[in-house]
């Protein structure tokens, strides 16, 4: 038998955990404004998060599902992006869209049970949170289509989980993105849980990078607490989807701190210890010491920092909680482009009934 | 006997089966070792092993169509979907072959296998986790849909489910998973399928609901018991097939039917028991059959949730509706 | 002063217990400073402080069980920040987010499985649109006879009982067909119910005994008079042998004879049997039978008949044979003791003086109660019966 085919998997890391850089450390760790810039939105994204999860332990959100630990592999994706590019993420990743333009209020409207927090003035073009899993890669490859058919150079990114990985449609998404050449990049953010499930379980494939392989196209596996290797190896990736060369996989390893959403307690099926683990190699120092080894930040400037993400993100929150609920007639206005005669009647009927059957949530 | 929630029902039956029958096997997304996230499976994979309660990969679609490879190879799966909002993967497999298996074989391979999964809304839940589509596997030849609504009911009928020779879509309302209890014997004893469940009995009007909106419905029944309507509540139970024997013996009585559903209005479960009754039971009613539904809307996020579902008062007026001329 | 209630803390659990209190009564917190740990069904929680302030009380210790929505702590109005003042607004409401109650209320099994029930309770059938125009024309559906192929009344039916209503009778009487579906048990009811309340009293408390006989009425003048000379007949029976008219009481073991004749006539009509009283007939002339019939009739078809004229009657004829039947055992209700019936009238052949004639006949069976009715009383009054039966006018 001869080998006819073979594969291999590269692994990129720049900058070690203690924020060493390496030696084949590209331009932009160079380029200290933009890694401030990045800095700053991973800081803010963090402390966001975490007031939303206390937003949720104070019953005032819904359901959470928090980023802790992803922020440098979110922040990087979309700082990478241009602005007419469109994003299809899943469900986690705050750094990315608020990195794009959404905002915070927009973000905690959508998980305070509030369809306009959907209707993101930003980037007006990106897919909303999506909830049924690897279902947006998908969409990714169909914006792409769209951009290509048109003639035009924008790329679309797609991000997953691991878990999403066993779906039909992340492969489905790639088979065509590759037959096509279509210009998307799938981001494959593995963060070693799928809820319960660890990744040695969901897959015998040593490296989710390598699923690129059936697809035939690129797959690169990056350290994803890394924003310099995570942001320079997208912008790579979608230089590449520009100039026509097609669609590429990345996987940026990195792991879920938190628990899944709010909802999950993760302490019935992983040891503190791993999670501690975990925490030690966690994205925020590394960037920060880096920054300071440069002499380019301090601790009077880490302080400010964070003096105003607690600023912005409180004067969100109160946006928010002063959001009154939307009107009942907002049920039934977008359901199609124009006004079927069967909805009139119901329509009438839930004005009628408007808060009359004692919801206590307001 | 244990004072057991619907939830705990779940497991109890699943226990029984996988303790009496080496054939059953219980696999889903974080059930094993997580319990499920909402528990229904909590304790099962310590108990009898990771072959016989399984943690699957992330693929609701392989979930639905290795469990018909099972099936139709002499075991009996239990599989779980997360949610009904994670249930459309599965629909591929499940309308294509689990349905079809027994017909096109004429007999020689059969799918003996169950799906559950919770749904329907009224918890506060994000986006896609509080459908109620029953309707789509309903409509389906060569399925049973069968939805409990206590925790007697759950096991009983979870049991008679895992027992069925022909594939089961169980959904199970998770609205309901822990409000109440009741007093459940762990005897493996299974209630028949195919049968309506008499909730209450009355002579004015008949009404007709499931899954979680048994709730309202009874606190409508006790309202209007209090201003002189005497309701006679029947509970579904098995969505599909249907027993409209039951029903029609119900409406002969009162002459009237309300149907309550949380499901969205437009070809709901409730069109084709008001179908049945208007093609059967005609000579009897003496008001238009009425349902009192979910809008023709996608399910509003939870800030609005409890506008889209029946109220207790949405009921009450309308069974009220049936007595005006 | 504001209180904090447990919030929902992952989709509608129901309670949680107090692992660590991480402040104590008398302390000032932040906001998002922790506040208290609590393990709930899924998970063991940290809650953290919506408000800044000086904590005044505490609901629970260490161990208790709190309900989600029940106090927690309470905050010192006065040190509460800007920020946390939509928190205030929100409290009471925001502390039961969450719809999945749960409770330990234990329910009762009281479901009953479908097709188990055996009691049906017959109603009339009727599509909506009868119904409706059966209130328009003020018509009581109890009161129309059914010809719809599943027992229902149509709007045929409906129509003919308002023209029926509006003429005298002419036709004969239809043939009544039982208007309840087969296959299932029907309540009886009215009329018919009421016979079988009677027919079991008759069981219960009669000696029944029948003598059968035949009256010849060949040389009626008047081919057709039949219930006006029965009853003219019936009347010279009582005259003859008054011991048949009458009651018989069984506590006190008495026997009670009447003059007067009133007699109860069975009359089968859709709802079942009813029996209106002629009252006096041994006082009537054939003409006032005749005329008496006649208004009998009529209010048997209205259903104008009143109660009390069904009532204190002291003998029953039944002229059973309308259509066939020869002879019968008809049953009386006690107390009285005597009931005539008249079977189909037959051309029988005779002999007449050695030779055979054709000749028209009336067969007659009489029922009488043999507690105080000997075989003797009651030949007595048959033959006098016949006699009357006998002339030709």
């Amino acid at each position: 038998m001869e080998t006819i085919a073979d594969f291999e998997v590269q692994y990129s890391q720049f900058l070690d955990p203690d924020g060493k850089p390496s030696d084949d450390v590209p331009a932009l760790a160079t380029d200290t404004d933009k890694l401030i810039e990045m800095y700053s939105l991973m800081t803010e994204t963090r402390v966001f998060d975490t007031k939303a999860v206390n937003l949720q332990r104070t019953g005032k959100l819904g359901t959470y599902a928090s980023c802790l630990g992803h922020e440098a592999t979110h922040v990087g994706i979309a700082a990478a992006m241009r602005p007419d590019d469109v994003l299809a993420p899943s469900y986690r990743e705050y750094g990315a869209m608020l990195c794009r333009g959404v905002t915070m209020t927009e973000i905690l409207l959508y998980w305070g049970g509030d369809e306009r927090g959907s209707d993101i003035a930003g980037p007006r073009n990106d897919f909303p949170f999506c909830v049924p899993i690897a279902t947006q890669c998908l969409h990714a490859a169909g914006a792409a289509m769209a951009f290509q058919l048109r003639g035009e150079d924008r790329c679309a990114v797609s991000i997953n989980g691991d878990g999403g990985t066993s779906e039909g449609a992340f492969y489905e998404a790639m088979n065509i993105a590759g037959a096509r050449k279509l210009p998307v990049i799938f981001m494959v953010v593995n963060n070693k849980w799928a809820i319960s499930l660890p990744i040695e379980m969901q897959t015998a494939s040593e490296t989710l990078a390598q699923k690129s392989v059936a697809a035939g196209i690129p797959g690169i596996q990056v350290d994803g607490n890394d924003i310099i290797a995570v942001r320079h190896w997208v912008e790579r990736a979608l230089a590449r989807a520009r100039n026509g060369e097609g669609p590429c996989l990345i996987e940026a390893v990195t792991y879920r701190l938190s628990d899944h959403t709010t909802a999950d307690d993760s302490s019935r099926y992983r040891k503190d210890e791993d999670v501690e683990k975990a925490r030690a190699v966690e994205p925020l120092p590394r960037i920060r010491q880096y920054l300071t080894d440069l002499g380019v930040w301090d601790e009077k400037k880490e302080a400010a920092l964070q003096k105003d993400a607690a600023a912005k993100v409180a004067a969100a929150v109160k946006l928010y909680l002063d959001t009154p609920k939307p009107s009942i007639e907002s049920m039934f206005d977008y359901m199609y482009a124009e006004w079927p005669e069967l909805l009139e009647e119901q329509r009438e009927h839930a004005i009628r009934y408007d808060g009359s059957n004692g919801d206590p949530h307001g | 006997m244990a004072e057991v929630a619907l939830i705990d029902a779940l497991t109890m039956a699943m226990a029984w089966e996988l303790e009496h029958d080496p054939s059953v096997v219980v696999l889903g997304e974080d059930v094993g070792v997580n319990g499920g996230v909402f528990r229904a499976t909590a304790g099962l994979q310590k108990r009898f092993g990771a072959d016989r309660v399984q943690d699957t990969p992330l693929a609701e679609g392989m979930i639905a169509g290795i469990s018909i490879g099972m099936a139709a190879q002499g075991m009996r799966p239990v599989a779980e979907i997360q949610f009904m909002g994670f249930i459309y993967p599965t629909v591929d497999q499940i309308i294509s072959h689990a349905g079809r298996m027994r017909n096109r074989t004429r007999g020689r391979l059969t799918c003996p296998m169950v799906l559950r999964a919770p749904f329907g809304g009224g918890i506060h839940a994000p986006e896609h986790h509080s459908e109620s589509t029953e309707a789509i596997f309903a409509h389906m030849p060569g399925i049973r849909v069968v939805i409990p609504s206590s925790p007697t009911r759950a096991y009983g009928l979870l049991l008679a489910a895992i027992r069925d020779p022909d594939p089961v879509i169980f959904l199970e309302p998770k609205r309901i998973y822990r409000l109440n209890k009741q007093n459940v014997e762990d005897n493996g004893k299974a209630l028949p399928l195919d049968v309506c469940y008499i909730l209450r009995e009355g002579t004015d009007v008949t009404i007709v609901t499931w899954g979680a909106m048994t709730l309202e419905t009874m606190k409508a029944a006790e309202q209007l018991a209090e201003e002189g309507i005497s309701c006679e509540v029947i509970d579904l139970a098995t969505i599909s097939p249907l027993d409209y024997e039951t029903i029609l013996e119900s409406v002969q009585k009162t002459g009237r039917l309300v149907i309550v559903h949380e499901a969205a209005r437009t070809c709901g479960v409730g069109a084709e028991v008001a179908a049945i009754v208007a093609e059967k039971g005609m000579y009897d009613l003496e008001a238009p059959i009425r349902r009192v539904t979910g809008y023709d809307v996608i399910m509003p996020l939870f800030r609005r949730e409890m506008d889209y579902m029946p109220s207790v008062r949405k009921i009450v007026d309308t069974i009220k509706e049936t007595f005006e001329n | 002063m504001s209180t904090f209630n447990l919030p929902d803390l992952g989709e509608g659990l129901p309670e949680a217990e107090i692992v660590e209190w991480h402040v104590a009564e008398g302390d000032t917190i932040r906001t998002d400073d922790p506040l208290v740990s609590v393990e709930t069904a899924k998970a063991v929680v940290e809650v953290p402080s919506p408000q800044s302030g000086v904590i005044t009380k505490l609901y629970a210790n260490t161990g208790d069980i709190v309900p989600t929505g029940a106090p927690l702590v309470d905050f010192d109005e006065a040190s509460q920040d800007a920020a946390a003042a939509p928190v205030k607004k929100e409290q009471s409401a925001a502390t039961v987010v969450g719809n999945m109650p749960t409770g330990n209320e234990v329910l009762e099994e009281t479901a009953i499985p479908g097709r188990s029930r055996k009691n049906k309770t017959g109603r009339i059938k009727a599509t909506p649109s009868v119904r409706t125009e059966a209130k328009r024309l003020g018509i009581d559906l109890a009161a129309v006879n059914p010809s719809g192929k599943n027992g229902q009344v149509t709007i045929a039916d409906l129509n003919q009982h308002h023209q029926s209503t509006q003429e005298p009778q002419t036709s004969k009487p239809p043939v009544r067909r039982s208007s309840a579906p087969t296959g299932q048990a029907e309540p009886l009811r009215g009329p018919r119910r009421a016979m079988a309340q009677s027919m079991s009293l008759h069981r219960d408390e009669v000696a029944a005994c029948t003598i059968f006989d035949d009256a010849d009425i060949n040389d009626w003048l008047n081919k057709k008079d039949f219930t006006v000379r029965v009853l003219r007949a019936l009347a010279a029976g009582c005259a003859a042998e008054p011991a048949l008219n009458g009651f018989y009481y069984a506590d006190s073991m008495s026997h009670q004879k009447e003059s007067r004749v009133d007699v109860a006539m069975a009359v089968d009509t859709p709802d079942g049997l009813i029996v209106p009283v002629i009252r006096n007939v041994e006082a009537m002339s054939l003409e006032k039978i005749r005329g008496a019939v006649a208004d009998l009739k009529k209010a048997t078809m209205d259903r104008t008949v009143a109660p009390q004229d069904m009532l204190n009657y002291t003998i029953t004829l039944s002229n059973f044979g309308m259509l066939a039947g020869r002879y019968a055992t008809p049953l009386m209700v006690p107390p009285t003791v005597a009931i005539l019936g008249t079977g189909k009238l037959q051309h029988d052949v005779v002999a007449v003086m050695g030779g055979i004639e054709v000749h028209r006949r009336m067969p007659l069976s009489l029922t009488f109660d043999h507690r105080c009715v000997t075989g003797g009383d009651a030949c007595r009054f048959l033959a006098a019966v016949i006699e009357d039966l006998g002339k030709p006018q």
